[in-house]
Formats: structure tokens, sequence, C-alpha cells
């Protein structure tokens, strides 16, 4: 099945792909789409099926009721909104995981993280907050913010809100 | 009298992962009120184990990571004091209204000069109350040679630390009582022994506190 998305994912060879599905980040379905290495998006995405980004993304991704996968090819530059959440790439921006967030041995992550189960493997660089709520869902979805406004956003937020550069 | 910085060492293999048994965190966490939404700062690397430990609570749990910051990796000597709290304000990037219930300082004063030091406990003091407590770790003096690790909980009876890779920061080694100085309106509470020639400090907002030659262990 993920020999469908080899040809499109510089960097992610076999062995990563394979670590995945050991530890069940990422099982795209058929109907999973790709942003592929050469392509950069610039605006907002709102998925309504799996998603692998192998590409670069700048603006918001949505995709309230699917998984968003950030290969290690991936670098996203924006807030990402989405049921499961796996990264192995490179993501500046807010993340809000309304089921699970997975932030693996590889990835570089700036921002903060909501969610109500998160898992961080060491290696992976991450500076930012982790807001963690275990037995209860995300209720509401965090407003999308510009990623330029982050920072901004961050220290206006909430009476122990602290921020995290993401910018 | 200051002590002169102690040669770092280098290192290129990560080890794995190791428990180094605490008797100061789980008195921390009964001093603490952990039924109400916990804000944790962890001024060191993002562990797999300290996420893992807070998942358990509800809390906002923040990594720092100051470690990797210029002013530890190539101080400048030349910085006024104000540049210097400006660029830990930078750092640390706190919300003005943010309250700190658990500071995770490990060992991040032994590479800080008495300067940046003064400079962080200056950026921290809004967000500290009487109620935050504070874990350090320390040789246990000034000659003790401090190992390169980089730290984590694995739970309440343990940290977790794994040996960090490549070149060990400056270290500026300080007595306790020199530590209990700087760090200001906090007070070193008490004190253990652990391995390695180190001592972990449990320390609360205290302004009060006569911290004259004030052993803890």
């Amino acid at each position: 099945m993920f020999s469908k998305y080899k040809k499109f994912i510089s960097g992610s060879d076999d062995s990563s792909l394979e670590s995945d599905n050991k530890a069940g980040i990422f099982q795209p379905s058929l109907q999973s789409a790709v942003i592929g290495a050469g392509v950069t998006i610039e605006g907002q995405v709102i998925s309504h099926e799996d998603m692998v980004i192998a590409g670069e993304v700048r603006g918001a991704v949505i995709a309230k009721n699917h998984h968003i996968h950030i290969a290690t090819s991936g670098i996203v530059k924006a807030d990402i909104t989405a049921k499961i959440i796996s990264v192995e790439g490179t993501v500046t921006g807010n993340v809000t995981g309304l089921e699970r967030v997975i932030i693996t041995a590889t990835s570089n992550v700036q921002g903060n993280i909501e969610c109500p189960r998160v898992t961080l493997e060491d290696g992976a660089k991450f500076k930012g907050s982790i807001e963690m709520n275990p037995g209860e869902p995300t209720q509401s979805i965090l407003p999308i913010f510009p990623v330029t406004s982050v920072k901004k956003r961050s220290s206006s937020a909430g009476s122990d809100q602290i921020g995290a550069k993401a910018s | 009298m200051p002590q002169p910085p102690i040669q770092p060492k280098t290192t290129s293999l990560q080890q794995a992962p190791k428990l180094l048994p605490s008797a100061l965190l789980a008195e921390l966490l009964e001093r603490i009120d952990t039924d109400k939404r916990l804000v944790v700062l962890d001024m060191g690397h993002a562990m797999a184990s300290t996420v893992r430990f807070f998942g358990e609570y509800r809390c906002q749990l923040n990594f720092i990571d100051l470690y990797a910051e210029q002013f530890i990796l190539t101080p400048d000597p030349e910085l006024t004091h104000s540049q210097r709290v400006a660029a830990m304000r930078e750092a640390l990037n706190l919300a003005p209204s943010a309250k700190i219930d658990i500071c995770l300082f490990w060992d991040i004063f032994n590479y800080l000069d008495d300067a940046h030091t003064k400079a962080l406990i200056e950026v921290l003091e809004p967000h500290i109350s009487t109620a935050t407590g504070a874990l350090v770790i320390n040789p246990r003096d000034s000659r003790h040679y401090l190992p390169f690790y980089r730290y984590g909980i694995a739970d309440q009876d343990n940290f977790m630390q794994v040996e960090s890779t490549g070149t060990q920061p400056t270290i500026f080694a300080r007595s306790q009582r020199d530590l209990n100085n700087l760090v200001d309106y906090f007070a070193i509470d008490r004190g253990r022994l652990i391995s390695e020639g180190r001592a972990e400090y449990l320390l609360f907002e205290n302004r009060n506190i006569d911290k004259t030659d004030r052993s803890m262990i």
C-alpha cells in the first residue's frame, strides 16, 4: 500500500515507513491524499480524508475527522487541526489533535500542542507547550491563527497560558 | 569567591535513558494541588517520559530547552544586564499573566554564570507564586564534577537521565549556599544526595527566609 506514496515522499525510505506500521502511527487508506515532496501550498488546506504531507504547507491545515501525517520531508508552517496528527517532519505552528498527537523521534516541532493524548518520542526536537486533559476529548477547536500571529496569540491568551515561539 | 569555570567534556554516543531515584519529587507533588490544572515549566529538552508522566494530570507542560540557547552555548560577556534579561525573556516566551506551579530547573544553573542566573530569576519572578515548587540538580559542592545529562521524570520516585551528546557547555559550579543566595525569592527547602556526586534540591518561593549559612544536606 505504501508503495503508492514512496514515489511522492522523498526522504521517506522503506525503514521509516515500516516503523510507521509497527507503531501504528499511520496506515493511510487508498483514499488518502498526498501532498508530495515537490509541492508547496500557501493557504488553507481542508481535508475530508486522511492526508500525508511530504511537501510544504504554509497557512492552515484542517481535517477534523481524519488523520494528518507529516512525513520526514514535510514542512508545515501552519496551525494544524485534525482528529489524529502524527509528525515525522518539521512543524512550526499550533497543533490541535481531537484524539491523538504523536511526535516522533525525527520531528522538529515548535508551537503549542493541545490534545487529550500526546505521545512524544525521545529524540524529537520540541519547543512549546503541551496542553493535556486525560480522559476528555478536545471539545472545542482552537481558532486558526496565521503562523505569524502564533506568538502574539500566546501572549494574549488565558491567565495561565504560556506561549511558545512558533514563528 | 566565585569558582573558575570547569573545563567541559565532549561525548558522542548517546546512552539509553536510566532511572535516577528521587526522594523529593514525590514530596513536591504532595505539596502542590494536583487536582487543579497544573502549569509545568521544564527548562530542559522534551523527554518522552516527562510527557507520559504529566499525561496523567490535567496540565500544561512547557518545554523551554534553555540548554540550546546562545547565551549558554556561546556566552557573550559584553552583554549588559538589560540585554541578558531581554534574551532570557525571549527564550522563556512566557505570557505576562502565566503562573507556574512546578518549575523543573534540572541542572540549568550550572550552565549559567551569575549574571545570567540573576536574569533568569528576574524574568521568572512575575510568574512565581507562594504555591510554586521547583526542583534543582546540582553537584554536592563546587568541587564535584557535573555529569552531562538530560533529565526527565519517569515516575514520582524516579527521574530519567540520559547522557547528552556533543560538547558540554562551560560549567559554573556553586556551593549550595551560593546557589541559595542567587535564586533570590526561591529558597532551598530540602536537599538530598543523589548519585555521581550530585544533590537534588526542592525549592519554594520564600522571600522571608534567613539564608545565612543554611545547609540542607
